[in-house]
């Protein structure tokens, strides 16, 4: 290719960069006058994006600029939270009925040869594991 | 990693040029607003992560993908509708028009025949930018609008450089052509975009 071929074709490239940036300002230009319900639809659409991007990073809620609010905002991973919450009632029933196993139930001491008040005494409490060892 | 506040200033500074390249992609506000909030919550989603110098890039590749998903939506769809409508006569539900949709927010405060000159203008590039060939309007967008390299451009399109070179070129000559024909040569855009 000769010189005057690159030149021609260097003088055509920026003339080509040249229109295309008269044409892109008219459309940033343009771009700027949208109208007031497309403006707030994508100002919601932002909202919602900061607002998840906020919980991705510390699962700290957003406010409507931007800015961090607070943890309490955690209550709205839905998924999290209720995962949460039902393995703690599992837990939680789970030491219930254990604690509840070891205390000796009302038939029990009834029907036990010992009176009630030798369950409290805490000087019976060795006497009562080797029976219960023995049985 | 980016901070929200970041992330919003940055969705804040793109979310308008955004919205009218997905327009002049799929020619529908709806859909346009839809694939645009759809890549917002993607990015923020998927690359919380990322530092805020990599959004740009990850953003025009979100919202080009979401847009392809778009119209393979569409094609499918577009395909049953076809099928569906021999069985019965279309019904073409009207948009109900909201005053909102056209209340412009930046008045301008030139004289009128300049507005004028300057919708019309501005309907006429639309229109091209429309009617070009999908590669060469992403081009377009991609190096011109969004001021990416050649380079960057081909890492998004998944082309050659040289690729880029000629869908750009080809772009900016269809433009041209038009623009041309209306009688908007480039000293006349040129005197336009130094009025806005």
């Amino acid at each position: 290719m000769s010189i005057d071929n690159l030149q021609e074709n260097e003088i055509d490239v920026q003339n080509i960069d040249l229109q295309a940036k008269q044409i892109t300002s008219l459309l940033d230009a343009h771009a700027k006058r949208l109208s007031m319900r497309t403006l707030k639809q994508l100002e919601n659409g932002r909202e919602r994006a900061v607002k998840a991007h906020a919980q991705q990073i510390s699962g700290v809620s957003a406010n409507r600029d931007g800015t961090l609010s607070s943890i309490s905002a955690w209550a709205e991973h839905h998924r999290v939270v209720s995962t949460g919450m039902l393995l703690a009632a599992i837990i939680a029933g789970f030491v219930v009925m254990q604690s509840l196993n070891k205390e000796p139930s009302d038939a029990f001491l009834l029907s036990a040869d010992l009176p009630p008040e030798a369950f409290v005494d805490r000087g019976f409490e060795p006497f009562l594991n080797d029976s219960q060892a023995k049985l | 990693m980016a901070s929200s506040l970041e992330l919003s200033d940055f969705l804040r500074d793109v979310e308008r040029r955004a919205f009218k390249q997905t327009v002049y992609a799929v020619r529908d506000d709806h859909a346009a607003l839809d694939i645009v909030q759809d890549a917002m919550l993607k990015l923020a989603e998927k690359y919380a992560d990322k530092p805020v110098n990599e959004y740009p890039m990850l953003f025009q590749r979100i919202l080009q993908n979401t847009m392809r998903d778009y119209w393979r939506r569409q094609k499918v769809r577009n395909l049953w509708t076809t099928l569906l409508s021999s069985f019965g006569a279309g019904q073409d539900g009207e948009d109900d028009h909201d005053p909102l949709d056209s209340i412009d927010v930046e008045d301008e405060g030139t004289n009128p025949a300049i507005q004028l000159e300057r919708s019309q203008t501005m309907r006429i590039i639309e229109k091209a930018l429309e009617k070009l060939p999908a590669r060469q309007r992403e081009a377009f967008v991609l190096r011109y609008w969004e001021d990416m390299d050649v380079a960057e451009t081909a890492a998004m399109m998944g082309c050659s450089q040289g690729s880029v070179k000629t869908h750009c070129s080809r772009a900016v000559h269809s433009l041209a052509a038009v623009l041309e024909k209306q009688g908007l040569g480039s000293r006349a855009i040129a005197q336009l975009g130094a009025e806005t």
